[in-house]
C-alpha cells in the first residue's frame, strides 16, 4: 500500500494549508509539529472529515478525494479515543468488526479482556486508547491515522503504550501516519519523521537525520537543537568546511555548503564535557574551554549552559548524571567542551 | 423581618436591609402564587363529584379530541422537526440564524395571530381551503384544523429542544463511526439518536404538552370538534366556572404527567 498526496491544498480564513506533496509507503511516518501547524488538518483531509480545495490523495491508484469518509477504508484513532459512551468496550469494537471473532482476537492482542464489558467513562485513559485502537483495527483499514493518541496519558502509561504500539505497527504493513508534538514519541515510533509548519512538511527524513541534520532553523529549534549560531565558512576542503563563530574556528565534516554565511547547529546531546586538564587525544573533535554558567537537573540528564570566550557564545549541553557527578560540576566550573566534527551541522543561509 | 438574626453573612446594607431575606420572601411569594391556585382548584370541588362528572359526554369527547389531535400533531412535529433540528445543530452561518428565527417565530407570535395567519392559507375562502372542502376534507372546523393549529404552535419545541440535544453529541463521534465504514444513516441510528434521545424526548414531551393546551389558534381554525381548552371556555361562558373544573383538572393532571416524564426519562432542558 502506498499513500500519495499531491498538491493537496486547503484554504482557511486564518491560514492556508499546503500545497502538500507527501508519499507514505507501508511505514510509520511520525508527523511532528507545534500546535496549530496543521497536523490534525492533514489527518482530517486524508480521513475525509475535511475536503481539500484542490489536489489529490491516492491510495494505490485509488483516488480518495471526493469519496465519503465511510468509503475510504482509512482508519483513524482520535485524540481522546472518541469511543461511543453508550456502548461497552466490546460493543465499541464489535460495532466496527466484520466478524465477531475479531473482537476477542484484538482484545487479546491489546490486553483488553478484562475491560470488555465496561463502558468508556469507567476506563482509564490508556485503556480507552487501546479500545479505540482495537476498534479501528477491527475494520482492517488500508491506512491508519493516529491523532496524538498518547498526549493525554501519564508518563509511565505513555511509555508502556508507546512500546506496545511500536511492535504492533511493525506487524501491520500499511501506511501509518502518527501525529504528535512530542519529539521523543516521534523518534521512538517513526520510521521517518515529517516536521510540519502550516501543514507543509518542511523536512521529511529518518529520525536521526531530522534530529542532527535539520534543513532549516524552524526544524532545528523544534527538534531540540538549541545551539544555533550565525557563522562564516572560512575554508573548504574535501574533508569538510571550517566555520568561524564566536571568534573561534571549528572543523566540520560539512561538504555540501556553497554559501559563506551559515547557521551553525549543534544538538545539546552531541556535546561532550570533560575536565579541563585532560588533553584532547581525539583529533576528530573540536575542543574549547568554557565556564559553567547554569545547570538544571532534568532527571535522566543534566542541562548545562557553558560560556565560551568570556560569554561570546553560550553552548547548551546535555550531560549524563555519572559525568556530571564525576566532574563535580557547579556554577563557575571550568570545563573542556568537545564537539565532534560531524556533530557540527551547517544550514546554508540564502 | 428584614433584619433577621441569621443575616450576618449576607451583609447588612447601608439602610439596614437584609437583602438575602428580602430575596427569599420575594421568591417565596411567587412560589405560593403558583401552588395556591392549583391546590385551590382541587379543593373547590369534592373528589367524588369530579369523578362523577368525568363520564359526561362533553368531557369524554373533548378529552378524546385533544389526546388524538395532540398525538397526531406531536408525531408530525417530530417527523418533520428532527431532520431540521439536526441540520440546525450541525450548520453554522447566516442562513442557519435566519432559519432558526423562522422556527422560533410561532413561539413568540400570539396564538390568535397564528390562527389568523393559518386561516389565510387554510381558511374556507382560501384556494387551498376551498379545494380541501370540495375534496370532502375540510381544513377548518375539523380534526385536521385542530392538528394544523397545534402543529404550528407546538412543533418549534421539538426543533429547538432537539437541536440542543444534537449539539450535545460530539461530532467527532459521528466522524469516528463513519471512518469505521458506517454510512450516515447507520451512524445516526446507532450513535447520534441514542445519545440525543433524552433531549429529543424532552422536546417531544414539551410539544405534546403545548399541543394539549393550545387554545388561541385552535379557536380560530376549529371551534369544533372541541378540544379540552375550548370546552373549558365554552363551559365557563355558558354554564359558569364550576362547570369548567373537571376538564381543567384533567389538563392539570396531563401537565403533571409531562413534568414527570421531563424529570425522569427525558433530560429537562431547563435544568
Amino acid at each position: 500500500m502506498t499513500l500519495e498526496l499531491s498538491r493537496l491544498r486547503k484554504a482557511y480564513s486564518q491560514f492556508d494549508f499546503g500545497p502538500v506533496d507527501l508519499t507514505v509507503e507501508a511505514e510509520v511516518l511520525a508527523v511532528l509539529g507545534p500546535s496549530g501547524s496543521g497536523k490534525t488538518t492533514l489527518l482530517s483531509l486524508i480521513a475525509g472529515i475535511t475536503s481539500p480545495n484542490s489536489g489529490s490523495i491516492q491510495l494505490d491508484e485509488r483516488e480518495l478525494v471526493g469519496l465519503p469518509l465511510e468509503d475510504r477504508r482509512v482508519g483513524m484513532v482520535f485524540q481522546e479515543g472518541a469511543l461511543f459512551p453508550h456502548m461497552t468496550a466490546r460493543e465499541n469494537i464489535a460495532y466496527a468488526a466484520a466478524a465477531i471473532d475479531r473482537v476477542d482476537e484484538l482484545a487479546t492482542l491489546l490486553e483488553l479482556e478484562d475491560v470488555l464489558d465496561r463502558k468508556p467513562p469507567t476506563l482509564s485513559g490508556g485503556e480507552r486508547q487501546r479500545v479505540a485502537l482495537a476498534r479501528t483495527l477491527a475494520t482492517d483499514p488500508d491506512v491508519l491515522l493516529l491523532d496524538e493518541p498518547l498526549s493525554s496519558l501519564d508518563a509511565p502509561i505513555r511509555k508502556r503504550l508507546r512500546d506496545e504500539l511500536h511492535s504492533l505497527f511493525e506487524s501491520l504493513e500499511i501506511p501509518i501516519l502518527y501525529v504528535t508534538h512530542d519529539q521523543r514519541t516521534a523518534t521512538a515510533l517513526g520510521d521517518r519523521i515529517a516536521i510540519v509548519r502550516d501543514g507543509d512538511p518542511e523536512q521529511v527524513g529518518s529520525p536521526s537525520t531530522v534530529l542532527t541534520r535539520p534543513t532549516s532553523r524552524f526544524v532545528a529549534r523544534f527538534t531540540g537543537n538549541e545551539n544555533l549560531f550565525e557563522g562564516k565558512v572560512t575554508d573548504r576542503t574535501a574533508d569538510g568546511a571550517t566555520v568561524r563563530f564566536g571568534n573561534i574556528q571549528f572543523q566540520t565534516t560539512a561538504s555540501d555548503i556553497n554559501t559563506s554565511t551559515v547557521t551553525v547547529c549543534i544538538h545539546p546531546s552531541r556535546i561532550e564535557i570533560e575536565a579541563p586538564y585532560i588533553a584532547d587525544g581525539d583529533r576528530t573533535a573540536n575542543a574549547v574551554t568554557g565556564t559553567v554558567s547554569r545547570w538544571l537537573n532534568e532527571g535522566s540528564e543534566y542541562r548545562i549552559d557553558i560560556e565560551i570566550e568570556k560569554g561570546a557564545i553560550t553552548l547548551t549541553a546535555n550531560v549524563r548524571p555519572p559525568t556530571f557527578e564525576r566532574l563535580a560540576l557547579e556554577n563557575g566550573s571550568e570545563v573542556q567542551v568537545l564537539i565532534p566534527k560531524e556533530s557540527i551541522h551547517l544550514i546554508p543561509e540564502l | 423581618m428584614a433584619t433577621g438574626s441569621h443575616s450576618n453573612r449576607s451583609g447588612t446594607g447601608t439602610f439596614g436591609f437584609d437583602w438575602l431575606s428580602v430575596a427569599l420572601v420575594l421568591g417565596g411569594v411567587l412560589l405560593l402564587y403558583y401552588v395556591v391556585p392549583m391546590v385551590s382548584l382541587f379543593l373547590s370541588i369534592p373528589a367524588g363529584e369530579i369523578l362523577a362528572r368525568m363520564d359526561n359526554p362533553t368531557v369524554v369527547d373533548s378529552a378524546t379530541t385533544s389526546l388524538l389531535s395532540a398525538s397526531i400533531s406531536t408525531v408530525i412535529a417530530t417527523l418533520f422537526g428532527l431532520p431540521l433540528a439536526y441540520w440546525l445543530a450541525r450548520t453554522d452561518g447566516a442562513v442557519t440564524k435566519v432559519v432558526l428565527a423562522v422556527v422560533v417565530l410561532p413561539l413568540v407570535l400570539p396564538p390568535t395571530v397564528g390562527g389568523i395567519v393559518l386561516l389565510t392559507v387554510f381558511g374556507p375562502s382560501s384556494p387551498l381551503g376551498e379545494a380541501a372542502i370540495a375534496a370532502g376534507f375540510p381544513l377548518t372546523r375539523s380534526l385536521a384544523g385542530v392538528v394544523l393549529a397545534q402543529t404550528f404552535v407546538a412543533s418549534p419545541f421539538v426543533v429547538v429542544t432537539a437541536k440542543a440535544a444534537f449539539e450535545s453529541v460530539d461530532q467527532t463521534l459521528e466522524y469516528a463511526s463513519r471512518s469505521l465504514g458506517k454510512c450516515r444513516w447507520t451512524t445516526a441510528r446507532n450513535v447520534t439518536l441514542p445519545l440525543a434521545a433524552p433531549g429529543i424526548l424532552a422536546g417531544i414531551t414539551l410539544a405534546f404538552a403545548r399541543a394539549i393546551g393550545e387554545f388561541g389558534a385552535t379557536m380560530m381554525l376549529a371551534y369544533y370538534p372541541r378540544t379540552m381548552p375550548v370546552q373549558i371556555w365554552v363551559a365557563f361562558i355558558e354554564l359558569g366556572l364550576d362547570n369548567a373544573y373537571p376538564v381543567a383538572i384533567l389538563l392539570v393532571l396531563i401537565a403533571a404527567t409531562a413534568l414527570l416524564v421531563l424529570n425522569t426519562v427525558a433530560s429537562n432542558p431547563w435544568e
